[in-house]
């Protein structure tokens, strides 16, 4: 199991990083050509920077929108969110990983706040998964691919809490390590390939309603001329 | 030009009898017959290769977290708690077909898991949902990816009537907008145009004692003239309103209506970029030919958003500046020109905003300072401005007479009840789709209100120098 562990510390992760970071600086690469796109086909390219970063920066905190309905899902979705952002990034054994394989130094969490941020993000992404089970709107849009992410991004955190208290753990250690290494590691890959990429694709949300109405003139035309060329082409 | 949106329909055919249960939830022209699965992933096809819409779909297929928020804010779903009234579940499957048809992950993983990808079902369910949707867009203000599910109900209604699955109700319409002898909506003469102003001139001479004028076809005026065309057939105190106040302001001379087209509908907004880009070509076309300087458009929600946000998009060299008739009325007061008595509508009053020209944030406050500066006894609904309610009709379907009462008692039935909360002798909404949705509500609902555009009240109000005054007129009306 040691070699496994290691193989999955070291070049496997190293692999799935490498794959999560190029992976997302594609889409980032991806969407910003994509919305150079957009502006280049149409006339109307102002864009309203200032009212999308307020929107933005409305929604990296979004207590305003907690009260509008299912507050209890809205106050768990931004605690899972600041735990699942905080945690894997300065917990004290992930800062040192950071200085050691990037040279990149960071603060590191107390052990004490660690586990609250942990506990809370574990309590509050069990409350998600369980209300796209049990509340009818959200089980009738969920399907298994929403379900399988929540629990990708479940496993790491339980098994990385449960290998830093081992006097209160079921398995070994090592045992516990091994899930959380690869479960990251998974994550890494799931990160680029799934919805989790909003990870990085979170600010080109708002430029959406501002963008995405710039239509291209003449497209109605070339479309019906399109289809007119596809017919002709059936019936000769 | 389109064989399929556009083209006229075949004279003379007598329309076949309605079947007991119709395949489509509305009445429809001409749908394509037989097989439909290819012909919908070719206009697809089309769409994307040709328009902006595959960044969006690229985005939101990427991004949709199914989170149900959504529903929080469809007064639709709230009523109806029907799965397929999730604007989420309704988006998903435009989005499905996208994925599984036109990128390669989605190919994929159709191709492992079985999925034989679109089906006729699905086409069926698709013009059954994005027709049950008033493209209101109040779900996007709740999306937390900012999702606009709005923009995906145009694009999927234009996708469905590239096959001619397009509601009779707007279809008819266009045809006669963009091929018919008079050239709009309501299918109205030039000549009848003429006598309904003078009509107009004769009642507010009888009603203010002054001779007003609307001007028809001067050249190179400031303004020319664009109210929802059903405004000349339905809305007669609206466009004496509209008079009123520029004869008022002084701007006798700085607008005119021009007979070659004086429709501000477009109800290409509502589903088909297509239609929307020939209404746009026609709007800045008259304007051109009079060399008028501006566009100034009449009391309607979705003809004022269909021109401000598409003017500067496929106006080209003809694009004008796009002026709503509440940002000139308030410019007007707030110089000084125009004097309104608070005197006459003491009672309770609230409005209504239209979705096309408020969830932006364009026009919220305008109409309010307006109507603060007269009617003492204004009250709000409840949510109103940004987060208002849909009157039920948006989207174009207040033009489907077949869903009447889905519009009644499903889309409509939040904003009935936050009409009578209220307890508003006076309801303004200054739209005509809103209106027409608004007094069938009150109707249906029973309640205890009367449906106004704002202009209207404006002409109880207004105090012009040398006519009657609004006492005078209000005594004159209660016929003492």
């Amino acid at each position: 199991m040691s070699e496994l562990l290691a193989f999955a510390r070291g070049p496997f992760f190293v692999l799935t990083f490498t794959f999560m970071i190029l992976g997302l600086l594609r889409h980032i690469g991806l969407r910003t050509y994509r919305l150079y796109q957009v502006l280049h086909r149409t006339p109307k390219r102002d864009v309203p920077w200032g009212k999308i970063v307020r929107n933005t920066a409305g929604w990296l905190l979004p207590i305003r929108h907690i009260f509008t309905s299912a507050p209890t899902m809205k106050i768990a979705s931004i605690a899972f969110h600041v735990g699942i952002v905080i945690v894997p990034v300065f917990l004290a054994d992930h800062v040192f990983l950071w200085s050691r394989g990037l040279g990149i130094s960071l603060p590191g969490l107390s052990d004490r706040a660690a586990d609250v941020l942990t506990l809370m993000a574990i309590a509050a992404g069990f409350y998600l998964f369980g209300f796209r089970i049990l509340n009818r709107t959200a089980r009738n849009l969920s399907g298994r691919i929403d379900y399988f992410v929540t629990a990708a991004v479940l496993v790491p955190l339980v098994s990385g809490y449960l290998a830093s208290h081992p006097e209160s753990a079921p398995l070994t250690y090592e045992a516990l390590m091994l899930i959380h290494v690869l479960s990251a590691n998974l994550l890494f890959v799931l990160m680029p390939t799934t919805k989790l990429a909003h990870v990085v694709l979170f600010p080109f949300d708002r430029l959406s309603p501002e963008i995405f109405w710039r239509l291209v003139p003449g497209a109605g035309d070339r479309v019906a001329e399109a289809l007119r060329g596809n017919r002709q082409g059936a019936e000769a | 030009m389109s064989q399929t949106t556009l083209a006229p329909p075949e004279t003379g055919t007598p329309e076949p009898p309605a079947p007991a249960k119709r395949k489509y939830p509305w009445y429809v022209i001409k749908p394509r017959e037989g097989e439909r699965v290819k012909a919908f992933l070719e206009a697809f096809a089309a769409i994307l290769r040709y328009s902006n819409y595959k960044p969006a779909l690229d985005q939101y297929s990427r991004s949709s977290m199914k989170c149900s928020s959504c529903t929080t804010n469809c007064p639709v779903y709230a009523t109806t708690h029907d799965p397929r009234d999730i604007p989420c579940y309704r988006s998903g499957l435009l989005l499905k077909t996208y994925r599984r048809h036109f990128t390669v992950g989605g190919w994929f993983a159709a191709k492992v898991s079985g999925d034989p990808g679109l089906t006729e079902a699905e086409i069926d369910e698709m013009a059954d949902v994005f027709y049950r949707c008033t493209a209101c867009k109040r779900c996007t203000l709740e999306c937390p990816l900012g999702i606009d599910h709005g923009l995906l109900t145009h694009l999927g209604r234009w996708i469905l009537s590239e096959l001619r699955i397009v509601p009779k109700g707007l279809e008819i319409s266009v045809i006669e907008q963009l091929h018919g002898e008079t050239g709009n909506t309501s299918a109205i003469p030039a000549h009848a145009l003429k006598d309904t102003l003078e009509f107009l001139e004769e009642e507010l001479l009888e009603m203010f004692g002054i001779p007003m004028h609307y001007p028809v076809d001067e050249p190179d005026r400031e303004f020319v003239f664009f109210p929802a065309v059903s405004d000349y057939l339905l809305e007669p105190e609206t466009l004496m309103g509209n008079l009123a106040v520029i004869h008022a302001a002084g701007d006798a001379g700085n607008w005119t209506i021009g007979t070659g087209y004086f429709d501000g509908i477009n109800y290409g907004l509502f589903y088909s970029d297509h239609v929307l880009e020939r209404t746009i070509a026609k709007l800045v076309g008259e304007v051109a030919r009079l060399r008028g300087r501006k566009a100034l458009i009449g009391e309607c929600g979705h003809a004022s958003r269909s021109a401000k946000e598409f003017v500067p998009v496929f106006g080209g060299d003809l694009t004008v500046p796009v002026v709503n008739i509440m940002e000139y009325t308030l410019r007007q007061i707030e110089a000084g020109k125009i004097v309104l008595d608070p005197n006459i509508i003491t009672e309770k009053v609230t409005y209504h905003d239209p979705c096309n020209i408020a969830r932006s944030g364009w026009i919220i406050d305008q109409p309010r300072k307006i109507i603060r500066a007269f009617c003492p006894n204004f009250v709000e609904m409840e949510p109103h401005g940004r987060n208002n309610l849909c009157c039920g009709g948006g989207g174009g379907t207040v033009s489907v007479d077949e869903i009447h009462e889905f519009r009644m008692s499903v889309a409509g039935r939040m904003k009935a009840d936050q009409m009578r909360a209220t307890g508003a002798k006076y309801v303004i909404a200054p739209c005509a789709n809103c209106k027409k949705q608004l007094k069938e509500l009150i109707e249906y609902h029973k309640l205890d209100t009367k449906l106004v555009g704002l202009h209207d009240l404006i002409l109880k109000a207004i105090v012009i120098p040398g006519a009657k005054s609004p006492a005078e007129r209000a005594a004159a009306e209660r016929g003492e």
